[in-house]
């Protein structure tokens, strides 16, 4: 605020909560600012997550509504994370998110929700063309893996299912591979779904749960009619994060029924059971590893899974010169574009999240960052790789993995 | 064998032989049996056994059952220091300028790790910015720590704030907190000196500590006053751990058989605030809730006076009496003794005894020179005992450590040899030479032979001395007859000390009959009228009401003091020890509105509408309490300690009572301490609205049309906010009661800069006054709610009972002592004495010449030598500190 003008009062008034019931979403908090100073976008817009919890117990509904900032905030949970006396200020934020208005929701997050509600992914891929493209990426891959491999579309009594994150068949079909390859290595058997692949749940970024819950069954769906034992989510801490938590509410039968693997729940399945051998020493320059929020933070992962852990064994295996950025693990900086920010407006204010990881980035000297998140990957190579003059490649572990298989006859 | 020495915190070493600490009773050496290569078995070394000349090394010693017949346990097993080690985003422990607290202590300590220099940890650089983060493990249930507000950790940061400031005027410090907690006698004012000291006061907790570049400066990030994100670098962080209870004394209390509540504290009744779940088991200290030092103190010995009162009939059954020798008459000739303790080594390793032995024996007074390896030791008193008797040694110097903690088992040691206690001097070479020299060894050396040389020189003029006893009168007045008054005046009279109390009203209860329940939710009334019938049914209490006290005169063990009672009668009341317990006052609020609007009430008026219903309370839908009236401000500079507390539970009723209603509590700092932090949990819970208001920024309450409205600017969206109230309840503060001042001359103590009574030594002797047998507890020493009101009545019932129970008492025979021959009775030390101890006298003597003389009463005379500095004429001296005697030791000194 400028000298001189002093803003609005504001007149309390209402006795019950317009938004919400449970104490804990904003009541219990004490004020003490420590979501606020873990927050890398305070500041933004005049906001911090303690003012915005602030004006939730102050009832200041109207208000609440009218910001954009819970679509720049990334739900990457620091906040929450730091808060001494547990305020939920994720599903706080999410609250916010879905009691606004849908013609007020930023960017194509609702579009992308409304779009595979509809046509059953984000991006309204035509079925013929998916099935078009595995096709000819399975002719190349068939190079590495050999002539008799096929893509398993469909197959009914496969162990396990696979979903697509809808942007991978055209932008970066290479991540198909990847996978495809360790497949064949371990010999497994799976099958991907001609219908309704897509794991992304945009309806958990809009906070439209309906959507999420209809995107969470058709999974469910596809596990039930090909005969499935296990369910991947292959690469997005997001996806597998919505799903998760979106079998937990909905199908927690399903839950119960079905083996769900994270990418590196699989991964380290595979090499810890010796299913796959692996070159050790991939790479030799130096290497960080960037904790997505999802992976990293939040209690979720499947109940063995410890995904920080294992994607740094995965890591130190395939990339001896590894380096931590500090801090690490649950207390992590988010690289800036969880939450779906990448489909909204906000680009000035993603960068601007950015600017705490390009500096670890930068303190740790790596040349190299490995990430298990392709929105974070988005974000650290083509964003912050840019804007502040990193020089860094990235990668996820399966793609090490799979860069690092040794073939079969040279095995010991 | 070296291992990280535990009282230095780990940050220096120790050897498997040490001696805990340099303070440490007993001050000897013990084995680490871990560490020492022929107890744990991995060697046959007996290095030790083979050098110790005391042959006191016994490998086979062994840990010995016993087992004791009491009929009362007090259990003071304390509190461990909050262990932040892989929690929260700390980095404790893998940063290495990450410290605690307590490790902040010793690195503050002239005997710790650095000799009292502030220097990083990470590589010994004196450290340039400083930066303490509070509540570490207190107010934090969610990721690691307890609910509970530890209390102490706030004074404890500006403390050792202070310290490092006061050390290095250049330190930048920066304290980080959520509210400061300091409701303690004083404290406020403290902490307002901290501020003037620049040490700068952040009202934000940080979220966690990163490491800033390579070189072990740390990154902390956190949202200013004005709301805006500031990152700043430290070189040293200390994080002030709270204070928890652990296993061991979780094990403890189950062994006992007593109920620990939340978070393993052990539940007491705010009634009975030392007893324990189980009859005769009594508690105290921070076993029963997070407390400072004093507070501490002071329930240490409400408990011995619980415990006394249930075992009064067994007194004195087990108590053995000394029999000492008669002490023999002083031979012509003066024959010194002198003994060198090594201290261990604490002495022996800087100073060379050896040459001060040398210098020392060839003195001629001097007959004997002996070197000791602790004089304290029994065996060491032994052999003085022996070397007096078989050498007719008639004056002893013991070169050693300090007179205040060691002369009186001196004296003790050789009066036992039949020598009068007063013919012994001590000489400091440890605390003032070898401690303090420790660089310079040689200089050590030379001072300790001065400091030795000027003890011979005193001890050779000094004469027996005769100590005075008086006898006790064993009664006890209190003054006062509120909670705390009745308390102490029960509790005495149970130990069998018949008890005066006087009350000036008509009635007993105080300020308590105001009260309606406890914090942790007890109801006060039937209480008091329990405490009143047991007052008034008892034997050995005599109540008088409507009393005041018109004068006061006399000494510990017999004072005289006047009341007049409610038929006018004077009457003369003798008694060996009193209680001061005459209360506070509320403060009656001016401001807000008060008396003008009608809907502005003070807490007291509030609870009393509250309870019987009033329809502006039952029709009320908004409340607003505004808190600090009448406290901390700059006529009344002190916290009144339970209006947060009031206020929380006020607003946690309204709420429960109609969730649809709106309650606000404006506050400046939240201070629900200690276990009252639950309640604050409870009302956010429920929806209570905190609003944290400056002393620059006071709310503004409007009335218009019968709509009050409250204007105030809140604290994190950084706007005003108007809030529509029905009602507004101030939370007025404690006042001193008015006629302290008067009461305080009459008694020869004094009051506070607030008007409250001044205890003799905050922290150490928080319920004695400066006069001798003079005690004070409940409001009448501080705000304070009504447990610890009642725990200091107990403590200070203690304190009375322990000069109570004695028959007569033997006083000190340093006092001043008049030269008839030279007094003038010009009355110049009469003004200066600040015991009023001495008198103007007329004497005629036998050639009927009047002479003007002063008189000294030992019984008020504390020995200070004021008066020996004023005299002109040299005509009055202090036993043990003479002219004579000190110009021999200066002149000792200079030649």
């Amino acid at each position: 605020m400028t000298a001189g003008s002093s803003p609005p009062a504001f007149t309390l008034q209402t006795s019950s909560h317009p938004l919400y019931t449970n104490p804990a979403l904003a009541d219990i908090c004490m004020g003490c600012g420590s979501c606020a100073g873990a927050c890398p976008i305070s500041g933004i817009d005049s906001m911090d997550p303690r003012k915005l919890i602030r004006m939730a117990t102050l009832k200041m509904e109207k208000e609440l509504l009218s910001l954009d900032w819970p679509w720049k905030c990334t739900l990457c949970g620091r906040c929450e994370q730091a808060c001494p006396v547990g305020v939920e200020i994720v599903e706080l934020i999410r609250t916010l998110r879905s009691t606004r208005k849908r013609a007020l929701v930023p960017g194509s997050i609702q579009l992308g929700g409304t779009t595979c509600l509809e046509q059953g992914n984000n991006i309204g891929i035509p079925k013929d063309d998916f099935l078009q493209v595995l096709h000819e990426l399975q002719e190349e891959t068939k190079k590495c893996t050999g002539p008799d491999s096929s893509v398993p579309i469909d197959v009914r009594g496969s162990r396990l299912l696979i979903t697509v994150n809808s942007k991978i068949p055209f932008v970066e079909p290479e991540n198909l591979q990847w996978w495809w390859r360790i497949f064949y290595a371990a010999g497994e058997s799976w099958t991907i779904p001609a219908d309704n692949w897509e794991a992304v749940n945009w309806g958990f970024f809009s906070g439209d749960d309906d959507a999420a819950r209809t995107m969470v069954g058709r999974i469910v769906d596809n596990l039930e009619r090909l005969s499935c034992q296990a369910l991947l989510l292959p690469e997005c801490g997001h996806a597998a994060h919505a799903t998760i938590t979106g079998l937990q509410r909905w199908f927690p039968e399903a839950l119960k029924q079905y083996t769900i693997y994270t990418a590196l729940d699989l991964l380290t399945e595979y090499i810890d059971t010796k299913r796959i051998r692996i070159n050790k020493g991939l790479c030799y320059e130096r290497t960080t590893y960037h904790d997505p929020c999802h992976y990293s933070r939040n209690d979720w992962v499947t109940p063995a899974g410890n995904s920080a852990e294992q994607a740094r064994k995965i890591t130190r295996t395939c990339c001896p010169n590894f380096i931590e950025m500090t801090p690490n693990r649950r207390d992590s900086y988010c690289c800036g574009a969880g939450g779906g920010t990448m489909a909204t407006p906000f680009e000035a204010e993603r960068i601007f999240h950015g600017r705490i990881k390009a500096r670890q980035i930068r303190e740790t000297g790596a040349r190299v960052v490995v990430t298990s998140c392709p929105t974070c990957r988005d974000q650290l190579q083509a964003v912050l790789n840019r804007e502040f003059e990193l020089d860094i490649k990235v990668r996820f572990p399966w793609q090490l993995v799979s860069e690092a298989l040794l073939p079969a006859e040279k095995q010991p | 064998m070296a291992t990280p020495d535990e009282h230095n915190r780990r940050l220096s070493d120790r050897r498997a032989i040490h001696i805990a600490y340099a303070q440490a009773v007993p001050l000897t050496y013990c084995i680490d049996s871990d560490l020492c290569l022929h107890l744990n078995g991995t060697g046959h070394c007996s290095r030790c056994s083979d050098a110790c000349p005391a042959d006191a090394v016994d490998f086979l010693m062994s840990a010995q059952e016993n087992t004791i017949r009491v009929g009362a346990i007090i259990m003071a097993p304390g509190f461990s220091p909050y262990n932040p080690q892989g929690k929260g985003s700390w980095g404790y422990g893998v940063l290495d300028n990450v410290i605690t607290s307590p490790e902040m202590e010793r690195l503050l300590s002239s005997c710790g790790p650095t000799s009292g220099r502030l220097l990083r940890p990470s590589d010994n650089r004196p450290v340039k910015q400083l930066a303490f983060i509070q509540c570490i493990g207190s107010r934090d249930p969610h990721p690691c720590g307890h609910g509970y507000c530890s209390s102490v950790c706030c004074m404890t940061a500006i403390k050792e704030a202070m310290i490092a400031r006061d050390n290095d005027c250049e330190l930048e410090v920066t304290v980080f907190y959520s509210d400061m907690r300091t409701h303690g006698k004083g404290f406020d004012r403290y902490f307002q000196r901290a501020s003037d000291k620049q040490i700068r006061f952040t009202r934000c907790r940080p979220h966690g500590i990163e490491p800033a570049g390579k070189d072990g400066a740390l990154r902390v990030r956190t949202i200013n006053e004005q709301g805006r994100q500031l990152e700043e670098t430290f070189d040293l962080i200390v994080l002030s751990v709270g204070l928890e209870i652990q296993e061991p004394t979780i094990q403890l209390a189950s062994l006992a058989g007593i109920h620990l509540g939340p978070e393993h504290f052990a539940s007491t009744s705010s009634f009975q605030p030392v007893l324990s779940s189980k009859k005769g088991i009594y508690i105290c200290g921070a076993f029963s809730g997070p407390k400072n030092i004093s507070l501490s103190i002071e329930q240490g010995s409400a408990a011995a006076a619980a415990a006394a009162s249930l075992l009064m009939s067994r007194r004195d059954t087990k108590t053995r009496k000394l029999r000492l020798p008669p002490a023999q008459p002083p031979a012509a000739a003066v024959k010194t003794g002198v003994f060198l303790c090594h201290c261990g080594n604490n002495i022996s390793e800087t100073i060379n005894l050896e040459t001060v032995r040398k210098q020392i024996s060839v003195l001629k007074s001097v007959s004997h020179v002996e070197e000791v390896l602790f004089g304290c030791s029994q065996d060491t008193r032994e052999l003085i005992i022996d070397l007096v008797r078989s050498l007719g040694l008639n004056r002893i110097v013991i070169a050693a450590c300090s007179p205040k903690t060691h002369e009186a088992l001196f004296r003790r040691t050789i009066r036992e040899a039949g020598l009068n206690e007063y013919l012994l001097e001590m000489a400091n070479i440890r605390n003032h030479d070898s401690w303090v020299h420790a660089l310079d060894p040689d200089a050590a050396t030379d001072k300790a032979v001065d400091l030795i040389k000027m003890a011979v020189a005193a001890v050779m003029l000094k004469r027996p001395v005769t100590a005075n006893t008086a006898a006790v009168k064993q009664t006890a007045l209190v003054v006062g007859g509120g909670v705390t008054g009745m308390t102490a005046a029960i509790n005495l009279a149970d130990q069998g000390f018949p008890v005066d109390l006087v009350e000036k009203t008509d009635r007993l209860g105080g300020n308590g009959l105001n009260l309606h329940r406890t914090w942790n939710g007890e109801h006060v009334p039937p209480y008091i009228k329990k405490l009143q019938a047991q007052v008034l049914d008892h034997p050995g209490i005599t109540v008088h009401f409507c009393a005041t006290v018109l004068d006061a005169g006399g000494h510990a063990g017999n004072f005289h003091t006047t009341i007049r009672d409610h038929k006018e009668h004077r009457r003369i009341i003798t008694h060996g020890a009193g209680i001061i317990a005459v209360g506070g006052k509320r403060s009656l609020p001016d401001e807000y509105g008060y008396g003008k609007i009608p809907g502005v009430v003070a807490a007291v008026e509030f609870d009393a509408l509250h309870i019987y219903n009033d329809i502006r309370v039952s029709r009320g839908s908004s409340f607003v309490f505004i808190q600090c009236v009448g406290s901390r401000d700059e006529t009344h500079n002190y916290c009144s300690r339970v209006c947060c507390t009031h206020s929380v539970q006020s607003a946690i009723e309204l709420k429960k009572e109609d969730p649809n209603r709106q309650v606000y509590i404006l506050f400046r700092e939240m201070r629900t301490y200690g276990l009252r932090e639950s309640l604050y949990n409870r009302a956010l819970e429920l929806g209570v609205i905190f609003i944290n208001y400056e002393q620059f920024g006071k709310p503004k309450v409007k009335s218009h049309d019968e709509q009050i409205t409250v204007e105030v600017w809140d604290h994190i969206l950084h706007r005003p906010l108007h809030i529509m109230a029905d009602m507004i309840i101030l939370a007025s503060g404690i006042l001193p009661n008015p006629d302290a001042g008067r009461l305080a001359s009459l008694f020869r103590v004094n009051i506070d800069e607030d008007g409250f009574f001044q205890e003799a030594h905050p922290k150490l002797r928080p319920v004695d006054l400066p006069t001798d047998g003079l005690f004070v507890a409940g409001l009448a020493h501080a705000p304070k709610p009504i447990e610890e009101s009642i725990s200091q009545a107990l403590a200070a019932s203690a304190r009375a009972a322990t000069l109570l129970s004695q028959k007569e008492i033997c006083l000190d025979a340093v006092k001043a002592v008049v030269d008839d021959k030279h007094c003038d009775g010009c009355a110049l030390c009469i003004d200066v004495c600040p015991y009023q101890a001495i008198t103007p006298l007329e004497t005629i003597d036998a050639d009927g010449e009047q002479h003007k003389l002063v008189a000294v009463d030992t019984m008020r005379c504390t020995g200070c030598g004021i008066c020996q500095g004023t005299c002109p004429k040299r005509a009055i001296n202090v036993v043990d500190f003479t002219y004579e005697q000190l110009t021999a030791k200066i002149e000792a000194a200079l030649n």
